[in-house]
């Protein structure tokens, strides 16, 4: 678990599922790859859910102890050293930062706790903004553009390879920064050790 | 034929489930260049199962007739794309006779499945085994340092063959060989 001033990044629990699931039933999120319009009833979600996935990670707003969004680390290849992930934001937080402080969170928790060299994602052309911050500050890189890949819709969309490589990431300014504000919120009215990071 | 000679015939078919014990061996022997095999690992009822999941498969024969190279359309969607997975056993000969017969096998796989783009996707050394139809191909992502091979990283790249660069190429190929 990872706590910030404004996240608390955990496990996702069973008891975590339809809440997920709302956030999967946005007609914008289930039109990506994993379901292509079909989500499955709520009764078969669950296996859906954890299909090639090894792990559920939840952002919740501590705010509002509500889940903000979740990310799944799926199609890890450890022999090769590398695996995917993917990130979903409830539509009514898109836009507050949460979910990328949660992306944040994800990185340190991966590759600190996974022997893998790089995380890939796979974003369609109308999604790809969330990561343009991190691609021009170079925590990020776009590895290449599947050009017309999906039908979403109806329409032909490009799909972006986005490449987050460990030794980037930790070498990083903005993990340096995250971690210093995870200190400090962990530090405010306790006696907690310091973050030692990856 | 020894593998100075060049193969003078090749012949493809429809892979059945008979074809399996070659395909594993196959996979094997290029280990782990076959990576949608070779990622699972190699234990066999694993790729039986992975195996199931492929639209359609096609087995490479040389001249004395024995199998050499074994093609597998995957992944094929609704947008109209799939991916050409394409392996030889690791000999000249082999990769020569699948040189060969790649056109044919890609003139099949437009003929009959109407991809719109049809993604390859190779490591830094594999060999090449598209023959002519090589030039055809734009690489569209390169994901760096992918996996070691033999003590050394490889990238692993995915191109694409759209419909629009096959079929004039196509076309004009059969039209110079009549």
């Amino acid at each position: 678990m990872i706590t910030t001033s404004r996240i608390v990044f955990r496990p996702v629990l069973p008891d975590d599922y339809r809440r997920l699931y709302e956030i999967e039933s946005d007609p914008a999120t289930a039109l990506t790859w994993r379901y292509r319009g079909q989500l499955p009833p709520i009764t078969e979600y669950e296996p859906a859910l954890w299909r090639q996935t090894q792990q559920i990670m939840v952002v919740e707003g501590r705010a509002t102890g509500t889940i903000v969004g979740y990310l799944q680390l799926h199609d890890t290849d450890l022999r090769a050293g590398n695996a995917s992930f993917s990130l979903y934001s409830g539509p009514e937080h898109r836009g507050s930062g949460l979910v990328m402080e949660g992306l944040m969170a994800f990185c340190e928790w991966a590759f600190g706790n996974w022997p893998i060299r790089w995380l890939y994602a796979h974003s369609f052309e109308h999604n790809v903004s969330a990561f343009e911050s991190g691609l021009r500050r170079g925590e990020a890189v776009r590895l290449g553009v599947l050009r017309e890949r999906m039908l979403v819709d109806g329409e032909l969309t490009d799909v972006h390879v986005i490449g987050i490589e460990r030794e980037a990431w930790l070498a990083s300014p903005l993990r340096r920064r995250f971690n210093q504000l995870r200190e400090r919120s962990l530090n405010v009215g306790s006696s907690a050790p310091p973050v030692t990071g990856v | 034929m020894t593998t100075a000679e060049p193969p003078t015939e090749v012949r493809w078919r429809l892979a059945t489930p008979a074809d399996l014990p070659f395909v594993y061996r196959l996979v094997t022997q290029v280990d782990p260049r076959w990576y949608r095999f070779s990622r699972h690992g190699l234990e066999p009822s694993g790729m039986i199962g992975l195996m199931g999941g492929i639209a359609a498969g096609a087995i490479v024969h040389d001249s004395l007739d024995e199998p050499v190279a074994c093609a597998l359309l995957a992944d094929s969607s609704a947008s109209g794309t799939g991916t050409f997975e394409y392996y030889a056993l690791p000999t000249p000969h082999a990769q020569r006779c699948a040189a060969l017969a790649a056109p044919d096998l890609l003139g099949a796989v437009f003929a009959t499945s109407s991809p719109r783009r049809l993604y390859v996707e190779r490591f830094d050394n594999d060999p090449h085994l598209l023959g002519d139809a090589e030039q055809l191909l734009t690489p569209e992502v390169v994901l760096p340092d992918f996996i070691r091979i033999d003590g050394v990283y490889e990238a692993r790249t995915t191109m694409v063959l759209t419909a629009d660069a096959w079929w004039p190429w196509h076309e004009a190929r059969s039209e110079s060989a009549e």
